[in-house]
């Protein structure tokens, strides 16, 4: 009673690959966390990231979330290549029961806890300093979502050691995901790990949508922000659209499953398709709120490294807004097969077909801002070209499924996984790793190693194709998803094809890997010292590598569009920079536990729901609202940073630019410009 | 002179605000145009603004579900058997006029005036209430009488949106104490003003949810 | 509400929250009587719609409609009399939100009905079924 459904039996000793695995993890978290108590790093962690309120911070936390759980996604997807390659007419390694969970867990991992954490880190970092300003409009609500979020991926996480994951499907359809058919506690851990997340997230797109609309600095109408800020804008209110679906939709199995609701049951007139309905009206937004901050940093990096501004800002932003809103007007496509008819199936068919041409009209722009520059194939510079070459073609085979009666034929089959791994992949990921490439420097003050980044990045692209293609082909053939054997001989080559493209794969994480080690190792050599390492065009590159934590001494005076790019101009012109401003005292947003506890009452609220320990329940959610009110009490909510500190970090910045103009900052200039034909 | 003011004063006077039949105007004013950031105030407003926008499409959720299953009985109980006109009408008075005393709240805070401002707090602390117990009262009822949400579809959904109604009334009910010992342990500063605003807005986005529900759940299901 | 931009602490141009009646801009009075007005209004929709149910006035199947109308008059006025939302420039950003929010909405339970009702009228018939 003490402990619900929790008891021994929940450890899978009988399971030797989810023991093993979770041994090995648990075993490295203890000794990390060991080596930080020992060396005395505790304190500075407490003080600089976990009670941080600042956005640079938390948008690196959220990154390195992000790549974590990607490598545990990823750890999924090569068990379920391989246990295909071995499938053909032979059980493989994992028992049905067991693939079921993996393909459900990679599914959920990968798009909440790995892609969601990158793109909303990138946001978080990048979209203060390109506006100007000082911090997100809520920057304790921002810890807040962070914890929220790591809270879900580590339930996620606990349900390898502690019981079992869902066998649902990384969307669990009922009747599969009710309580008749999924008795046990994994759709339970699935289901309170993405409640908990989700409010994370909701709590992110009110933050980022308020920063956006009210938080510039002075002069910068909204036709002179970047276009990453309106990518995520666009992004953000998708966010706040969508998620509350998402909340009640599964909030609605959660009363089936806990209290004997028939929402969606086989008795008592529950209605299966509508949970189908009311959860792609959620899923179809989500993959816009992880596509267009991806193609924000696009528009950055191919303008940057194409030494030109971006072509057609307005078409670019029209363009935005337009995805933004018929997003919201094709989620059918995802059940064409479920019998709404023709009419139905029609209209949203066509909807879908109309949200290619704004995505086009983006790759367009794209294509024209890097026709006539001179462009530097850097490793963020092949990410989007990889991207550009990549997306277009899932947004084709997208175009094909978006016809019903083709869809007919390919619904489910591994066409369509092809075709979603595409565009995430090529959007999503590749945009995931050309801005971090890009910002990295400006996080962390040296850049990444230019030839582990561009060998992750070859054999990434290499073995995306050699993955993928194979299962279009095979997806035609006519193999189902999700398969956990097959006895087809005509499929056969092609599985295999595609368990080699993940050994590729598993050559491109590696570099990856080798590239962070290596560039940490030889950060000095590879120093940012100026803080515009890679003669950027945004606000952004204006400070110095890391931004002090006040981001700007003065919030700076926008005229246009590029407003770093003018700036840069008239100091080189005038070889000075602008006059040293009038320094004042700033106030900064205080740190706070409030988001790290809060958290961790609700990884315990959490885990006592799915194990039934409903003492332990309560104790969770009075310890939540006793947090609430002990922060809402606090009575001084800022710190000042005072004005000589101010003057001392901002004269230090300027000291280094000053040096930077005085070496050949114009001969450069000038050499950059003769090429492009562009006015200096 | 401070960057908005160097815009202001190029700026002619207000006569004309969206500029009818001239292509759009600069907008100087902070937080919106080119002014710079806004006021902590209404970036707080703002946000919490978009946070009710987003609490209403998950009710709009929870009522597209209960429209789907209007007719999901299972053979059970239906709605205008067990629905008690009389008491709906109680409940909206009670919810309305709380409404309405909150914003006599606010109006008092406005003035600083303690002691008002904390009886009008205390009057729709009440009246919430008064809704909440009218509204257990008629669950148990219809319970009593066979319509429990496990019973089928429709009662299971009607029990969801009106029951997920009464549980943000009740966090309502919670914030509320909370704001009132905060306003009589930290007087009228500017961020309890902030969060009195906050909960004026959550407390009225309530009463306008109610609406809906009467209106679609009881109303029109009664009229069917 | 007034003609001009309202002014933050520092005396720049500012913008309006929603539901924000500025303590300088009315008296306690003014204040009183605009929440009296949409408690009168509100109340006077509310007895309407419940009366609307029970008599004779309205054909039939205009009941729902009528229903409908007076829940929207009942829901502006809200937002004008307790929410203070208007149409003025400084309120802009607000009646955007206002308006995706409320887009999304009839998205949702619109486009959830027109599907469900499809997906319903093309099921077999089932027999035995509860």
């Amino acid at each position: 009673m003490w402990l619900g459904k929790l008891s021994l039996n929940a450890i899978p000793f009988d399971q030797p690959i989810p023991l093993v695995a979770g041994g090995v993890v648990f075993l490295v978290l203890l000794a990390v966390i060991a080596w930080i108590i020992i060396r005395g790093h505790l304190p500075y962690l407490w003080h600089e990231w976990i009670t941080s309120v600042d956005h640079k911070r938390i948008g690196v936390m959220y990154t390195i979330l992000g790549l974590v759980m990607l490598l545990r996604g990823f750890v999924d997807a090569i068990m379920m290549r391989s246990q295909q390659a071995l499938a053909f007419r032979a059980p493989g390694y994992l028992p049905p029961e067991h693939y079921d969970q993996v393909f459900s867990a990679h599914g959920t991992i990968m798009i909440f806890f790995a892609a969601m954490p990158l793109m909303i880190g990138l946001m978080n970092f990048a979209v203060p300093l390109q506006l100007g300003v000082r911090d997100v409009a809520f920057p304790t609500f921002n810890s807040t979502s962070f914890w929220l979020t790591a809270t879900g991926a580590l339930l996620v996480n606990i349900s390898l050691v502690i019981g079992e994951f869902s066998r649902a499907m990384w969307l669990p359809y009922p009747p599969l995901s009710e309580l008749r058919y999924s008795p046990g506690v994994g759709v339970d851990y699935y289901l309170w790990s993405l409640q908990i997340a989700g409010v994370g997230t909701l709590l992110t797109g009110i933050n980022f949508v308020t920063t956006i609309l009210k938080i510039r600095a002075p002069g910068m109408s909204y036709l002179r922000m970047p276009v990453f800020c309106w990518t995520a804008l666009a992004a953000n209110l998708l966010i706040i659209a969508a998620f509350p679906v998402l909340t009640a939709t599964l909030g609605m199995l959660l009363l089936d499953r806990y209290l004997g609701f028939h929402f969606f049951t086989n008795a008592g007139g529950g209605n299966m398709m509508m949970f189908v309905n009311l959860i792609w009206a959620w899923g179809h937004p989500e993959v816009y709120i992880l596509v267009l901050p991806a193609f924000g940093v696009f528009s950055e990096v191919i303008a940057t490294f194409s030494g030109k501004p971006l072509f057609g800002y307005r078409s670019m932003v029209a363009a935005t807004m337009a995805i933004c809103l018929i997003s919201f007007l094709v989620w059918l496509h995802h059940f064409f097969t479920m019998g709404a008819g023709g009419d139905v199936n029609g209209v949203f068919g066509i909807a879908t077909a109309i949200i290619a041409v704004p995505t086009g009209v983006k790759i367009f722009n794209w294509m024209f801002t890097m026709y006539g520059g001179r462009i530097r194939f850097t490793t963020p510079m092949l990410w989007a070209l990889g991207f550009t070459v990549t997306f277009v073609i899932g947004g084709m085979t997208g175009v094909l499924l978006s016809v019903p009666p083709a869809d007919f034929l390919v619904h489910n089959s591994l066409f369509l996984v092809a075709h979603f791994h595409n565009v995430i992949i090529a959007g999503v990921l590749f945009g995931a790793f050309a801005g971090i490439t890009y910002w990295f420097p400006k996080a962390f003050g040296f850049r990444l190693h230019e030839g582990w980044g561009k060998a992750a990045f070859w054999f990434s692209f290499a073995g995306f194709y050699v993955t993928f293609v194979p299962l279009y082909a095979v997806g035609l053939l006519g193999m189902t998803r999700r398969l956990q054997t097959y006895d087809v001989a005509a499929w056969r080559p092609w599985v295999l094809a595609a368990g080699v493209g993940i050994l590729v794969l598993c050559i491109a994480l590696a570099c990856q890997v080798m590239q962070f080690i290596v560039s940490i190792r030889q950060r000095e050599s590879l120093r940012d010292v100026t803080g515009d390492p890679w003669n950027g065009r945004s606000l952004e590159w204006s400070t110095a590598s890391p931004p002090p934590a006040f981001n700007y001494a003065v919030l700076p005076n926008v005229q246009g569009e590029e407003p770093y790019w003018e700036i840069k101009r008239r100091a080189i012109e005038t070889q000075q920079l602008v006059a040293e401003p009038d320094y004042k005292s700033i106030e900064m947003p205080r740190n706070s536990p409030t988001g790290f506890i809060t958290a961790f009452f609700c990884t315990i609220t959490g885990f006592a729901l799915i194990w039934h320990i409903w003492w332990l329940v309560g104790l969770g959610l009075f310890g939540a609202y006793v947090v609430f009110v002990w922060f809402a009490w606090r009575d001084r909510e800022e710190q000042i940073i005072p004005a000589d500190e101010v003057a001392r970090v901002d004269r230090a910045r300027r000291r280094v630019r000053e040096q930077w103009l005085a070496q050949n900052a114009r001969e450069q200039w000038l050499a950059a410009h003769a090429e492009t034909g562009e006015p200096a | 002179m401070s960057a908005t003011e160097v815009l202001r004063s190029a700026h002619p006077p207000d006569i004309d605000p969206y500029r009818v039949g001239h292509g759009g105007g600069h907008d100087y004013a902070t937080g919106h145009g080119e002014g710079g950031p806004a006021s902590k105030r209404v970036i707080v407003g703002y946000g919490f603004w978009l946070f009710l926008l987003s609490d209403i499409v998950l009710f709009s959720c929870l009522f597209a579900a209960h429209a789907v299953l209007q007719t999901a009985t299972a053979g059970g109980p239906t709605g205008p058997q067990l629905f008690d006109p009389r008491s709906v009408a109680l409940e909206t008075a009670c919810l309305l006029t709380s409404s309405f005393t909150c914003g006599l709240s606010a109006v008092a805070a406005g003035a600083r005036n303690q002691l008002w401002t904390q009886v009008f707090l205390l009057v729709t602390g009440v009246l919430g209430l008064s809704f909440l117990l009218l509204e257990a009262h008629d669950f148990a009822a219809m319970m009593a009488r066979g319509a429990s949400p496990q019973v089928s579809a429709f009662w299971s959904s009607f029990f969801a949106v009106v029951g997920c109604h009464g549980s943000h009334v009740t966090v309502g009910l919670l914030w509320l104490g909370t704001m009132m010992a905060q306003v009589f342990f930290k007087g009228f500063r500017p961020s309890i003003m902030r969060r009195l605003v906050c909960f004026n807005l959550f407390w009225h986005m309530l009463d306008i949810i109610w609406v809906a529900l009467f209106t679609i759940v009881y109303l029109i299901g009664e009229g069917r | 509400m007034t003609d001009e931009h309202h002014v933050d602490d520092e005396g720049n141009l500012d913008d309006v929250g929603p539901g924000f009646m500025e303590a300088a801009d009315h008296s306690v009075g003014e204040g009183v009587q605009g929440y009296l007005m949409g408690l009168v209004l509100a109340a006077l929709l509310t007895v309407a719609s419940f009366y609307v149910l029970h008599t004779n006035l309205i054909w039939g199947p205009g009941i729902v409609v009528m229903l409908v109308v007076l829940a929207i008059a009942q829901i502006g006025v809200h937002l004008v009399f307790f929410l203070h939302l208007t149409t003025a420039p400084d309120n802009t950003n607000n009646i955007f939100a206002l308006a995706f929010g409320i887009l999304i909405v009839i998205l949702i339970i619109g486009g959830s009905i027109w599907i469900m009702h499809h997906l319903n009228e093309r099921m077999m018939p089932m027999s035995g079924m509860m």
